[in-house]
């Protein structure tokens, strides 16, 4: 579903991806995982069209995205949720939510009529089921607790109906028993939707537990990627994770 | 759809107790007041719509209030075309402008099109200072401007023309109320919110703050034609950048957060203005002082702080909603 | 549009003379305005709108200086200390408090400044238009040159600007001072966090462009009318040089100014009435062509 060839960016002299080629199978969950600074974030910005890559093609369907308008980038499927949740503080989770849909439904430029239109109120209200967002419909998003900032940042790209979604370190800023009910929420989702979903954790249990491959970057290249038990047990991962006397 | 015959309703109600104003035999100064708050009021809440509810501070609004009165006094000096029709000439001009101004200043970031919106005020400004043979110069359109009757109403009337003017009044206050709250208003939420965000979200963030920018520009020309037709003239002052900061200012007075903010702050400031020139010719200073004090104050307009503890309440409500669900579902806090 | 005046004009060695002077110092006059707008922008991120009010305030205090003291120089340097010191007292209690907060706050506080500045000066010289008359010091026979006559006055202003304006690139380029400057413009946390005392750095940064504002003034105040709202139409053309030149560019702003001050004097021959219209071509061509202006850093 998605594929990256030869992708490569630099950053005024810093090379934050260096040749990265990655297979993502249509429907897998996977996760992305390396050391900080490995530029995890940075292959999602140049998934997402943030910034176009020097060199390579990232294929969405076969069809070569690389470059293309943010927007357009969007709307061909690939939704994203961030490290720090990206919200809109003065709009309630449903008010949110359903703006974010009635965009997709290229409803935006409405203005003979009310919002919230109800096909738009409607789909917002399955994405709060699914996220278990309906008990804090009415609250502003910036009054929302942390987690419930989070889900709602993966339900603004959930309105997208995106083919694939690219999710930055779900978990961030999480206590342990939370990061849990995170991850299985987002397992339920994948499981209920079709799409290929990939996640940026650094919260190794988790990762070994829910993913199905593991993709391992460090200093912007691909240093190994398999099935959690292969990854585990690569010596260069281990390596670059705790360094060469770890893994001797 | 009640929150809509709701609103319609509401300002209806509006007119009518503008209209009862003269029929209960208030002094003239009193509706002269009113015609004056209802023109910069116009001016304020289609500022609104760009500072408030979009994120877009145009610091050179009133070149719209000034377009429109200065093509509406030419097109009727002309004697070539009736009221109505030299209204919506007026009204065209000002979209084609602001399209084009609006074109360039849209995609700049917040300080430049602050700014940028400025420059384009100023040398229109001075576009009409310096064409003196077609403006009147700093003396403004001389001659006055002729009102020739139009399907019965004879403007020329003060009755007529105050009635005239709270229905046109009204109407825009109504298309804005029904953009704000129509789907592309909450567009424009988001845009103001987080503009990365909406982006995202797959919307064309050039293209609604053009059509934001040319709708409320054209609601400021209606309110420079309705002043045009008050003093029946048109003056460069209406597009000097004090009038522009005049606007900001009643937004700041009456709140940008509440909807018929910006008209409140323009009843505010008028009342402050006519109460300070009774007491000193420094208007200017206690303005500035007044502004002073609000911006570090309380960085908010009054209204703004009433809606804040009106949504604090909402809140609440919601919270404990929440967390109600939160115990029956064993999920810890 | 009377393109055969200009011609004519740029014909005549005693016109070019003319105009090409009269240029530089609306030129120079421009360019320390702007690199005061630009210092402060680039440095604080905060675009001072009342910097115009800075340059009145350097013109009226240096036409009081003057006669108070019947010394040029003095008056002039005495003005610029004078702006710089009221500029200082102007971020430390009204801009320092709203550094973080959105454009529009820091527009009103602007405005409000304006205001209040414009009204203190009718109160305290009066509301109609001032004149301070060449100074005794410059009262001097104009200079010759190509058939053409210079004031000695214009020749000073032109001479004190460049000196002002390599002095202040030297300053912010070559000491520490200006290092320090540059990097808490980069990064004002972590150089607070290094130790420094960022808050004085602000401050003084503030300070100096104010004092070429009131330079500007101080020196235009020979050769130009002083009215309450002087400050406000300079402003927007200063702007202008700032966004062609580049917002944080000193030498952006120079080459700027200089177009611009050409255009002007140039223009008021060639096409009087376009004049303006020249100067937003300008700026509109650059907005679109290269937005950060001509030496700027690309932003952010």
């Amino acid at each position: 579903m998605l594929k990256l060839e030869g992708v490569s960016k630099s950053f005024g002299g810093v090379a934050a991806t260096r040749d990265v080629s990655l297979a993502f199978a249509d429907g897998s969950f996977s996760a992305v995982i390396g050391p900080n600074g490995a530029g995890k974030t940075t292959l999602f910005n140049l998934i997402t069209g943030r910034f176009a890559p020097d060199a390579g093609r990232i294929l969405l369907a076969g069809v070569d995205i690389a470059g293309l308008d943010r927007r357009e980038i969007v709307r061909r499927g690939i939704g994203r949720a961030f490290q720090v949740a990206s919200l809109f503080p003065t709009l309630t989770v449903e008010e949110a939510l359903a703006a974010a849909v009635q965009a997709h439904q290229r409803r935006e430029t409405v203005k003979l009529q009310s919002f919230p239109l109800a096909a738009a109120v409607s789909r917002a209200g399955e994405i709060m089921e699914m996220l278990k967002l309906t008990r804090v419909a009415g609250i502003l998003s910036r009054n929302l607790s942390h987690g419930d900032q989070k889900l709602l940042d993966i339900g603004l790209a959930l309105a997208l109906d995106p083919k694939v979604l690219l999710l930055d370190e779900p978990t961030a800023g999480m206590g342990p028993e939370e990061r849990w009910q995170m991850i299985e929420t987002v397992q339920a989702l994948w499981r209920a939707v079709h799409m290929t979903l990939i996640f940026i954790e650094h919260d190794m249990d988790i990762v070994f537990k829910v993913a199905q491959t593991v993709r391992v970057l460090s200093y912007g290249t691909v240093l190994a990627e398999g099935t959690p038990d292969e990854i585990r047990r690569d010596p260069s991962v281990i390596e670059a994770y705790l360094g060469k006397s770890a893994a001797a | 759809m009640t929150r809509r015959w709701r609103d319609l309703g509401l300002a209806g109600l509006g007119l009518i107790v503008l209209l009862l104003v003269p029929m209960l035999g208030a002094p003239p100064a009193i509706r002269d007041f009113i015609m004056f708050a209802m023109a910069y009021g116009l001016l304020a809440m289609s500022l609104n719509l760009l500072i408030g509810y979009t994120g877009l501070v145009s610091f050179g609004h009133a070149m719209f209030f000034a377009s429109g009165a200065y093509a509406f006094g030419l097109a009727m000096q002309s004697g070539k075309f009736s009221i109505p029709a030299a209204f919506a000439l007026a009204i065209a001009f000002t979209a084609v402008l602001a399209l084009v101004i609006g074109a360039i200043c849209v995609r700049l970031n917040e300080i430049y099109f602050a700014f940028l919106t400025l420059a384009f005020q100023m040398l229109i400004y001075n576009v009409i200072l310096g064409w003196v043979s077609f403006t009147g110069g700093d003396q403004g359109l001389m001659g006055g401007i002729p009102r020739p009757k139009f399907l019965g109403i004879d403007l020329a009337d003060r009755t007529q023309l105050y009635v005239f003017c709270s229905v046109l009044f009204v109407v825009c206050i109504a298309i804005m109320r029904q953009i704000v709250t129509s789907p592309f208003g909450y567009t424009l939420r988001l845009i103001r919110d987080n503009q990365e965000r909406a982006a995202f979200l797959g919307i064309d963030v050039a293209r609604a703050k053009l059509v934001c920018f040319v709708i409320s520009a054209c609601m400021a020309s209606v309110g420079g034609i309705l002043l045009a037709l008050f003093v029946s003239g048109a003056y460069p002052n209406f597009g000097f950048w004090t009038t522009s900061g005049e606007a900001i200012f009643m937004i700041l007075l009456g709140g940008s957060t509440v909807f018929l903010g910006p008209i409140v702050g323009t009843v505010i400031l008028r009342i402050l203005t006519d109460v300070t020139i009774a007491y000193t010719s420094h208007t200017e200073l206690v303005l500035g002082i007044v502004i002073l004090i609000l911006v570090l104050g309380l960085r908010k307009g009054p209204l703004d702080v009433i809606a804040e503890r009106l949504e604090n309440r909402r809140q609440a409500k919601a919270q404990k909603v929440r967390d109600a669900a939160d115990d029956a579902s064993g999920k810890k806090p | 549009m009377d393109l055969e005046a200009l011609m004519r004009c740029l014909g005549t060695g005693s016109c070019v003379v003319t105009q090409l002077t009269s240029g530089m110092i609306i030129g120079m006059l421009l360019f320390l305005i702007a690199s005061g707008v630009t210092l402060i922008f680039g440095v604080l991120n905060v675009t001072n709108f009342a910097h115009g009010s800075l340059y009145m305030a350097g013109a009226y205090i240096a036409l009081t200086l003057y006669q108070a003291s019947g010394n040029y120089f003095i008056a002039a340097v005495g003005a610029a200390v004078a702006v710089g010191l009221l500029g200082v007292a102007f971020e430390r209690l009204l801009m320092s408090k709203v550094y973080g907060s959105n454009v529009l706050m820091q527009l009103l506080v602007c405005y409000a400044v304006i205001l209040i500045s414009d009204d203190l000066v009718k109160i305290i010289w009066g509301p109609s238009g001032l004149s301070m008359g060449m100074p005794a010091e410059f009262r001097l026979p104009p200079l010759r040159f190509m058939g053409g006559v210079i004031p000695p006055f214009y020749l000073f202003m032109i001479a004190a600007a460049m000196v002002i304006g390599l002095a202040l690139w030297l300053v912010i380029e070559r000491t520490r001072f200006g290092k320090i400057v540059r990097a808490a413009a980069v990064n004002g946390p972590m150089v607070s966090a290094l130790g420094i005392r960022v808050n004085l750095y602000y401050a003084a940064v503030f300070g100096i462009g104010s004092a070429l504002a009131g330079a500007a003034g101080a020196l235009a105040a020979p050769v130009r009318s002083l009215t309450p709202g002087m400050g406000f139409s300079i402003l927007i053309e200063s702007f202008i040089v700032t966004v062609i030149g580049g917002m944080g560019s000193i030498v952006g702003a120079f080459v700027a100014a200089l177009l611009i001050g050409f255009t002007r004097s140039f223009g008021s021959i060639g096409f009087p009435l376009f004049v303006d219209g020249m100067m937003f071509l300008f700026m509109a061509l650059v907005l679109i062509f290269k937005p950060s202006g001509l030496f700027g850093r690309p932003h952010r």
